[in-house]
């Protein structure tokens, strides 16, 4: 039994390597600065009580021993340390002999190493490192896996408590964004220091945190009253954040919460109706363009002239972003519909192919139209949404009308996911012909499907025109299909709370973690990568999609157990054992 | 006025005639039954009787009304439900989704209803969940309308099969082989609950059996496909004395068997 814990360990050890020794080669630990080695340290510890309480069952956790759990902490964060204690070494002792490092590794500056070390970088290029800082990483690892595997034996003796300890526990996930919350608006007040340079960084990581984190707690409370009170709570809060919050991070947290809108308008198409669409950024090109047609018919030579030879003055926008509200719903449900009909006889793969095509088709359309749509020189000084003459134009009533925006949607969609159509798209997703033949009428099931979520992707994008004031074809390239198809995916297909946690995680991440900047993609490619092989049905998954792909954790009902029929049965007549012929 | 009657049906896949020339009548509350043996075509008539198929030839009347070119939901619409020979439940849902499921075509709500969740939605949808209840109390299945379809037993999933299709207020139920794979009690459950479909609900049946027991017993009347022609029909005991039937079908052992 000892030498598996210790493979087991070896195996979670070179794992960690490999995490640590990424990190430090996209440059992190100089970002972090002062905090390089708590923060790495604690993540590290995290890490290792994921990787040894190990399974998806609460068996598992229940099932490790002590000695055995420490066998394995102990030997791959010492594995770990040592590894990367000896790579850091090598780099330290080829950058004070002067080799220079960047030109292959090019975040392998002093100051990067230096911070790991908690040194100034000085000392790193003067190679006068104290001996105990040679094992410093080896041993912060170390005690980081003995934290880890403590970890777990907390974790089973929490899960062993009898109930009214837990029920006393589960408060602290419940209450934990309201801590959060006061931990933002704490860091926002003048005077406190916390974080240095990157305070601005780390308050606007924390509010989504808190806002990731108030998701969650929603789900884990109680159906009914505390549930409703909560919900209140945090609702508060989430509407005091714009105003707590800076520019710079309101502005981050309006794309955020603009990804939401389209997020939610792709999953009923995805999630719920079970089309894959990767052309999905067409609808919300459909809509920021008609809003800019709408707002800013000077931009567009075409529309000019037409206005002017009918005397209207074409210098002004033509409807203010209310009235053109009905206009660009319309036009994205009519998208929506326009390519759901050449579609609706394809499936999967076929079916993929013919709407990234038709998302390609609209971007060129945009591109070379030039007489409409002012080809890449795009369509300027698009008016900012206006109430009572006052200016939501800027980053805090933008990041508002986002979470209105998205709380709509968010609230449309759940009634529609708990609805006559919604109880359709799914019987579709699973059996396009067995729902048929039970009386779906797929036509409208599926255009309904794409113009549903067409529609919402056109009121996203009528928000980003409204945001840019100036849009390009550029704006809406394959990537944004990718990233609302990947937000959706790693929210958990089909969940709407999901969709948001997937936005935050796929286009708030990156704007914290600037640091790592051209090494984001590389990281979200890994991220992603890790996160669909250990939890292929997203963060928050639909209920019907974790039952769907964690099976073995359901009670196993199978042919041994005797169904309705058998016990309903008569009597057997014993002459007959065979019943007949099969 | 006969419920359903096909005249001359024929359905062809390339060069292979699975269906040819298929007459068939059936009577209301009449139980009927389809033999053959595999490949007969019964399985592509059935699908030519939903609209899962169009036939190339002949016509097909329910209720005194041509279905052929009407799509299956459309049909079902009308008043014609099925079963599969492979289960095909929509297996992440739970029961009672997959009877509302069933309910589709008789629900008028609409999506823009749903998310003002105005009084008629509310309403219809409440009734709705009602009736899938009893539907699944009807079947004997109480108590694990939240359980997922695909977790339920296999005899349970048959039945809730059967729930599903009648959730759609159907005039003519077709049957496929809805006794394979059980063992003898459950078929003998499975029966009783064919019977209490025509007498206590008053639908018509179809079914494609190959347990002669099952289609002995309860047959009113019987159809044998072979090579995709009808090569008998009538009674069950006429049928089962049929020299073509025993040849093609049935084999000389059957008469002992089913006279013990």
């Amino acid at each position: 039994m000892l030498l598996p814990s210790v493979q087991r360990g070896l195996r979670i050890g070179a794992i960690a390597f490999a995490i640590l020794t990424y990190l430090v080669l996209v440059g992190l630990p100089l970002r972090l600065g002062d905090l390089a080695l708590p923060i790495l340290a604690g993540a590290m510890a995290l890490f290792f009580w994921l990787a040894l309480r190990g399974g998806k069952s609460k068996q598992d956790v229940f099932n490790r021993q002590p000695a055995l759990l420490f066998t394995a902490g102990l030997s791959g964060g010492l594995t770990a340390g040592l590894l990367i204690a000896a790579l850091l070494a090598v780099f330290v002792n080829l950058t004070s002999s002067g080799v220079r490092l960047q030109p292959i590794f090019d975040k392998m500056t002093p100051p990067n190493l230096a911070a790991l070390y908690g040194v100034a970088p000085g000392a790193i290029v003067g190679g006068e490192l104290s001996p105990l800082a040679w094992l410093q990483q080896a041993l912060l690892l170390t005690v980081a896996s003995g934290v880890g595997a403590a970890l777990v034996l907390v974790e089973r003796w929490a899960r062993g408590r009898p109930t009214p300890r837990i029920s006393a526990l589960r408060w602290i996930p419940l209450l934990l964004p309201i801590a959060l919350f006061l931990f933002v608006l704490w860091l926002g007040m003048p005077g406190v220091t916390f974080g240095g340079n990157n305070r601005g960084t780390i308050r606007l990581l924390a509010a989504m945190v808190t806002i990731g984190a108030g998701i969650l707690a929603l789900r884990a409370a109680h159906p009914g009253r505390e549930r409703q009170l909560l919900s209140l709570l945090y609702l508060a809060g989430v509407a005091y954040l714009p105003f707590t919050l800076d520019q710079f991070q309101n502005s981050v947290l309006g794309i955020v919460f603009i990804f939401v809108m389209m997020g939610l308008g792709l999953n009923i198409v995805v999630g719920f109706a079970g089309l894959l669409d990767l052309g999905y950024v067409a609808f919300f090109a459909i809509g920021a363009y008609m809003y800019a047609f709408l707002s800013a018919p000077f931009s567009s030579p075409w529309l000019s002239a037409q206005l002017q030879s009918l005397g209207i003055p074409a210098n002004a926008p033509l409807l203010s972003f209310w009235m053109a509200l009905p206009i660009t719903m319309l036009a994205g449900w009519i998208g929506g519909v326009l390519l759901g009909i050449p579609v609706l006889r394809l499936r999967g793969d076929y079916l993929a192919i013919v709407t990234l095509g038709f998302g390609e088709i609209i971007r060129l359309f945009m591109l070379n139209l030039a007489e409409l749509t002012n080809g890449p020189r795009g369509l300027l000084n698009i008016a900012p949404p206006y109430l009572f003459g006052y200016n939501l134009g800027n980053p805090r009533d933008i990041f508002i009308l986002g979470l209105i925006g998205s709380a709509v949607i968010a609230f449309s969609a759940y009634r529609l996911d708990n609805s006559r159509l919604g109880r359709a798209w799914i019987a579709m997703r699973e059996d396009q012909d067995v729902a048929q033949a039970t009386g779906v009428n797929l036509v409208r099931t599926k255009l309904l499907a794409f113009a549903i979520g067409a529609l919402f992707a056109a009121l996203a994008g009528q928000l980003y025109a409204a945001r840019q004031t100036n849009i390009f074809p550029e704006n809406f390239s394959l990537f944004v299909s990718i990233d609302a198809l990947s937000l959706v995916i790693v929210g958990g297909m089909g969940s709407i709370p999901g969709v948001v946690l997937g936005a935050l995680a796929l286009k708030g991440l990156p704007e914290v973690l600037r640091g790592v900047d051209e090494y984001r993609i590389v990281t979200f490619a890994a991220l992603l990568v890790t996160m669909m092989i250990v939890r292929p049905e997203g963060i928050i998954p639909s209920t019907r999609r974790r039952r769907e792909l964690h099976e073995e954790a359901e009670p196993v009902v199978g042919e041994d157990v005797p169904s309705v029929l058998e016990r309903l049965a008569p009597e057997l007549k014993s002459d007959n054992p065979d019943g007949g012929k099969k | 006025m006969a419920l359903l009657e096909a005249r001359g049906v024929t359905k062809v896949f390339g060069g292979l005639v699975a269906v040819s020339q298929v007459d068939l009548t059936i009577e209301e509350r009449m139980i009927a039954s389809l033999i053959g043996p595999n490949g007969a075509g019964k399985t592509t008539f059935f699908n030519c009787l939903t609209g899962l198929y169009k036939p190339e030839e002949g016509d097909i009347l329910f209720d005194g009304r041509s279905i052929i070119g009407l799509r299956p939901d459309q049909i079902t619409a009308l008043g014609i439900a099925r079963t599969y020979q492979n289960i095909r439940l929509f297996g992440s849902m739970t029961a009672i989704e997959n009877i509302l499921v069933g309910q589709h075509v008789r629900l008028r709500s609409t999506p823009l209803g749903a998310i003002l969740q105005t009084p008629f939605t509310r309403r219809e949808e409440q009734r709705a969940e009602k009736r899938a209840r009893e539907l699944l109390a009807f079947v004997g299945l109480t108590g694990k309308g939240d359980m997922l379809a695909k977790n339920l037993p296999y005899g349970d999933q048959r039945l809730l099969e059967v729930a599903r299709a009648l959730a759609s207020d159907p005039k003519l139920l077709l049957l496929d082989e809805p006794a394979a794979g059980m063992n003898p009690r459950e078929t003998e459950a499975m029966m009783h609950l064919i019977h209490r479909l025509r007498n206590e609900l008053g639908i018509t049946i179809l079914l494609i059996e190959h347990d002669m027991k099952v289609v002995m017993s309860i047959s009113d009347r019987v159809t044998v496909l072979d090579y995709g022609k009808k090569i008998a029909e009538g009674r069950p005991e006429e049928v089962r004395n049929d020299p073509r039937v025993i040849e093609a079908y049935l084999g000389p052992g059957i008469l002992a068997e089913t006279h013990p």
